[in-house]
């Protein structure tokens, strides 16, 4: 199965990385979203986008927002999340998973650290 | 109808009242000066602090944009080394195809050079020089470590641009400062209001931050591995029991 990426940063630069992290790791289908809603329009949009990296503080919605209306929207509800952020306390981890992220990083990443994740996911689906 | 004692006794009642208002005022009255004294004292005061205030306050919208000013800054440097590390990254591409594209050619010429020197078996001078090219002919050896350098170079540019995710976590903590700037700045605004309600001058102005911007105001550029094996280990142990808030408030309760 083909993976599409949709790279979900109000940062320019972190989602370059990102991007550039998923090229390294050999993948070169993605699309990127500058906030959450910007990205909840886009997976509406284009039904072949099948897994989301997304950050957690962004303007107009969050990923924690993001990752709620996808859960909620029929469609999309089992679309892979991994959430990528500056968040590292407990409380967040538990909100995330609670929201029903499928795998969690903490910024700054490494590579491995990326390609692990995406591939327990991608593993499990 | 009262009689005349009667009234007379209420008189005296009264200014014996009188009396005792007096002898409180000859008490308060000094007491009443040394609050105008006081008053004196304090109103200046207080015009010096509305100024100082005033005057600290003129100074928060400049620190505040200037902060913002620094986000931009750093974020369009970063654009601009993410730029550099892509051509440089590019530059190497074109260089490992154009080594390729020797390598292939030296070994097109190899085999000639080869094939020539079967028609020359007899030639010993053809020897001689058949025996100086294969001398020469170490060329793939040195792609090789030319290509082992250009790997390394990739890598350290990869390197730098997942170093620059400090630039996304550096202005998350200055918003996260700009934040605080804006909390101090309405609450002197308001201390402002309060004093202009006793007739002082000077005004705050509203900082404006970008709408819905938020930020982690805990974040912190910190490569320890242990952060993200924390994470994973938090991940493990409730991904899957937690299926409500109840579960999530007994968790931090530690029940």
């Amino acid at each position: 199965m083909e993976i599409k990426f949709l790279v979900v940063d109000d940062s320019v630069t972190m989602r370059r990385i990102v991007v550039n992290s998923l090229k390294t790791l050999g993948y070169d289908n993605y699309v990127e979203a500058q906030d959450g809603q910007d990205a909840f329009d886009k997976i509406k949009a284009d039904s072949s986008i099948n897994f989301v990296i997304t950050d957690w503080n962004m303007p107009n919605m969050t990923g924690l927002e993001l990752t709620k209306a996808i859960r909620s929207n029929g469609p999309t509800e089992t679309l892979p999340i991994l959430m990528v952020t500056t968040r590292g306390v407990k409380e967040d981890i538990v909100q995330a998973l609670q929201a029903k992220v499928n795998n969690y990083v903490v910024k700054p990443f490494t590579p491995q650290v990326l390609k692990e994740k995406i591939d327990a996911i991608i593993s499990s689906i | 109808m009262k009689t005349a004692p009667n009234n007379l006794s209420e008189i005296f009642e009264k200014l014996q009242d009188l009396k005792e208002i007096f002898k409180f005022g000859e008490k308060i009255v000094p007491i009443l000066q040394s609050l105008i004294e006081f008053m004196k004292d304090v109103v200046p005061l207080l015009e010096n602090i509305n100024t100082s205030i005033a005057e600290s306050t003129n100074k928060m919208p400049a620190a505040f944009n200037q902060i913002n000013n620094v986000t931009s800054a750093t974020e369009m440097a970063t654009t601009e080394i993410m730029d550099r590390v892509d051509n440089i990254t590019n530059s190497l591409g074109e260089i490992q195809k154009s080594l390729s594209n020797i390598s292939s050619k030296s070994k097109a010429k190899t085999e000639i050079v080869l094939q020539l020197a079967d028609f020359l078996a007899d030639n010993s001078a053809a020897k001689e020089l058949l025996s100086k090219f294969h001398e020469y002919d170490d060329i793939d050896p040195q792609i090789d470590k030319v290509n082992e350098k250009i790997s390394e170079v990739n890598n350290d540019g990869y390197q730098i641009m997942l170093a620059l995710q400090v630039q996304d976590i550096t202005s998350q903590q200055l918003t996260a400062v700009n934040h605080l700037i804006e909390s101090v700045n309405d609450k002197l605004a308001s201390l402002v209001d309060d004093i202009h309600e006793a007739n002082l001058d000077n005004e705050v102005h509203k900082l404006e931050a970008p709408e819905g911007a938020t930020f982690d105001p805990n974040a912190r550029f910190d490569r320890d591995e242990n952060r993200q094996i924390n994470v994973d280990n938090i991940i493990d142990e409730h991904k899957n029991k937690i299926t409500s808030q109840d579960e999530i408030d007994k968790l931090f309760s530690g029940e």
